[in-house]
């Protein structure tokens, strides 16, 4: 079975770039191409793509408000950002605006087609340069306990630690206390990554990350 | 202050001295002149009984008979207005045997106990002043001669004066006095409030107030003069200032344009020679795959120092709002000088609406207080707060557990010219958002750093 794709990139030459691991891939098949976030709006709602890869960074609508955009119309095309920033925040940011992957433009040929292939399967896919454990390659997380799993999801939210610690009738210390067990259990050097690794360990779910209070 | 204090004291004491002395004086000039008078209407009074008496006593049958028949005939009583003074000669039992005209008035001032042959003064009913005196009469009958002068009479004018001298005294007293406080209050008081202007007036910062309006014309040009110098300083600063700012801000737009262009450009362009490489590698008639292996790595670590290039000159995560950006610097900082950078603020700041301008701004607070804070303080915690008050004024509170330093003299002037660049800047970019910034250090207390600025 083929997978649709959409490519929007403003950028010519990392475009065709892409555009060529792309067309390299029998499964895949490059349904468009965009230069900006407005037409690739239009693309996706025309030609309903299964995968649609989206710059950030775009002139007029940004990737992030078009993944926006296709989860709140409740499109069936899963979204992967393909970027040059490698902040974890813009994770987080796609993330929540509905987005499935995250990688960055200086990605491999076979690493966006696994990019892909996991998102089109319904998975979630970080790239490892924005999310990963430093040098341990098969690192297997320690399980979290149920309050740790709590403690995340809140700090996760945005909720500093005195806010976390009010929700859960816990001190602010015991809430320091349970986030240093977590980086520790997950190999992870602050609470962004921690998150991010634990989706990608699978520790906690994106649909538990983007529900609501 | 003790010259000051010590002029004016001089001054006033140069006012008053002249005024206490002619008082003094006065007082002892109208004393002298009241017993100068009292002498000389005593003598008179004396001279003219003890006379009487001596013609009286030496011709007495004659002038018994004489005075007896009518007094006032003869002509030595007969001295009319010409002579001031009453006689009247009275008999041993006090009767009056003959007396001059008016010598009836003697009775309104008569006591009975006048030592004879002294002078004594005495003051009717309304205060006018008279001497009396009584003197023997040597012949076998005995009587007395009492002899009277009235002082206006006598010495006219000169009694009035001696009544107006108090007045006088009391007026140079009162003169002299409001003279001084008027000298004080509009001389004096704005005078030293004018000083202590200058004293806490900082040059380029503050307009003297305007003094008090009591003021002497003088010393209010003096102030306007210092007004219009004070406000030229400060307009001098604000250009300053001006000018500082401007380049400030400058530079940052500089920096945000540079590191769009270099996203934009080479960073892109590295991008799609690395993905040319990529797909290279996966061609399998590549013979030379080591050489082109070193290629990818070195096209790899070239993407990575432009992307940090970027996040040096302006991090395009900034982009992302206030609230994540400051979460992706601080787990940076944390992670780039290994301490622990931690930061908390309410849930109303993660919704807050900032200027990419101003989110820059305070990036570059938290960056260089957290380098100065690990580098020059050896802190190990550094904790950021943000709130946001009701009158909308968001404040930035950055503090750490490093050595800290004696903030008590600081002043961004000067740390600018001292070479501490990093602390003026951050200054300035607060200024420039029309906040302010605050250092509180003190040596073994660590250091905290306040920005708070107006959405």
């Amino acid at each position: 079975m083929t997978v649709k794709i959409l490519l929007a990139d403003d950028h010519p030459l990392t475009r065709s770039g892409i555009a060529e691991f792309v067309k390299r891939e029998e499964t895949f098949e490059l349904v468009a191409e965009a230069e900006d976030g407005a037409k690739a709006w239009e693309l996706i709602q025309e030609l309903k793509p299964d995968v649609a890869l989206l710059d950030i960074r775009m002139p007029g609508i940004d990737g992030v408000t078009v993944a926006q955009k296709v989860k709140n119309e409740g499109l069936n095309t899963a979204i992967v950002m393909l970027t040059s920033y490698d902040a974890q925040q813009y994770v987080i940011a796609s993330l929540r605006a509905g987005a499935r992957g995250f990688v960055l433009k200086t990605v491999s040929p076979k690493e966006l087609t696994t990019a892909i292939n996991t998102v089109a399967k319904g998975g979630l896919y970080l790239d490892p340069e924005v999310a990963s454990v430093m040098g341990e390659q098969d690192f297997i997380p320690e399980q979290l306990s149920v309050r740790e799993r709590e403690v995340l999801l809140l700090a996760a939210k945005g909720l500093s630690s005195k806010e976390v610690a009010r929700r859960l009738f816990i001190s602010e210390r015991t809430v320091q206390t349970h986030l240093a067990s977590i980086y520790d259990k997950l190999g992870s050097r602050n609470k962004t990554e921690a998150l991010l690794l634990a989706l990608k360990y699978g520790v906690v779910t994106l649909e538990e990350l983007l529900e609501d209070d | 202050m003790r010259p000051r204090s010590h002029f004016l004291a001089f001054l006033l004491c140069a006012l008053m001295l002249p005024s206490i002395a002619v008082v003094l004086v006065a007082v002892v000039g109208m004393a002298s002149q009241e017993s100068a008078m009292e002498a000389a209407v005593s003598s008179y009074v004396q001279d003219l009984a003890e006379s009487m008496s001596y013609h009286l006593s030496s011709d007495a049958d004659i002038w018994t008979f004489q005075i007896l028949s009518d007094f006032s005939r003869f002509p030595f009583f007969s001295w009319g207005p010409s002579i001031p003074g009453w006689v009247a000669l009275i008999s041993q039992e006090g009767k009056v045997i003959a007396s001059s005209p008016g010598a009836m008035n003697i009775a309104a001032i008569w006591k009975p106990d006048f030592e004879v042959g002294k002078a004594v003064k005495v003051e009717d009913r309304q205060g006018a002043q008279y001497t009396i005196a009584v003197y023997p009469v040597k012949r076998p009958s005995g009587g007395y001669v009492v002899t009277a002068v009235s002082w206006s009479q006598l010495l006219g004018g000169l009694v009035g004066v001696v009544r107006i001298w108090p007045a006088l005294i009391v007026m140079i007293a009162l003169s002299s006095f409001f003279a001084i406080r008027l000298l004080w209050s509009r001389l004096v008081i704005p005078l030293q409030s004018l000083v202590s202007e200058i004293d806490n007036m900082t040059l380029g910062k503050d307009v003297p107030d305007m003094i008090e309006e009591g003021a002497v014309k003088e010393i209010k040009s003096v102030q306007s003069a210092l007004s219009r110098y004070a406000q030229a300083a400060v307009d001098r600063d604000d250009l300053r200032n001006r000018y500082v700012r401007d380049i400030v801000q400058a530079q940052e737009r500089e920096r945000m344009d540079m590191a769009r262009e270099i996203h934009d450009g080479p960073l892109q362009d590295v991008t799609a020679l690395l993905q040319q490489i990529h797909m290279t590698l996966e061609d399998d008639d590549v013979n030379d795959n080591a050489r082109i292996r070193k290629t990818e790595s070195i096209a790899k670590s070239v993407v990575r120092e432009l992307r940090a290039l970027c996040d040096e000159l302006a991090p395009p995560w900034m982009d992302l709002g206030f609230s994540e950006a400051l979460t992706e610097l601080t787990e940076r900082l944390s992670q780039a000088y290994d301490v622990q950078v931690s930061a908390d603020f309410d849930d109303d700041i993660r919704v807050i609406d900032i200027e990419n301008e101003k989110i820059l701004s305070l990036l570059r607070i938290i960056q260089e207080a957290v380098s100065n804070a690990v580098r020059h303080g050896g802190a190990d915690e550094v904790h950021i707060s943000v709130s946001r008050n009701d009158d909308d004024v968001l404040t930035l509170e950055i503090s750490d557990n490093g050595s800290g330093f004696d903030s008590g003299h600081i002043n961004h002037e000067t740390l600018r010219v001292e070479g501490h660049r990093g602390l003026a800047s951050m200054t300035e970019r607060m200024s420039l958002m029309g906040g302010t910034l605050r250092i509180d250090s003190k040596i073994g207390e660590g250091t905290t750093i306040t920005a708070s600025f107006k959405l």
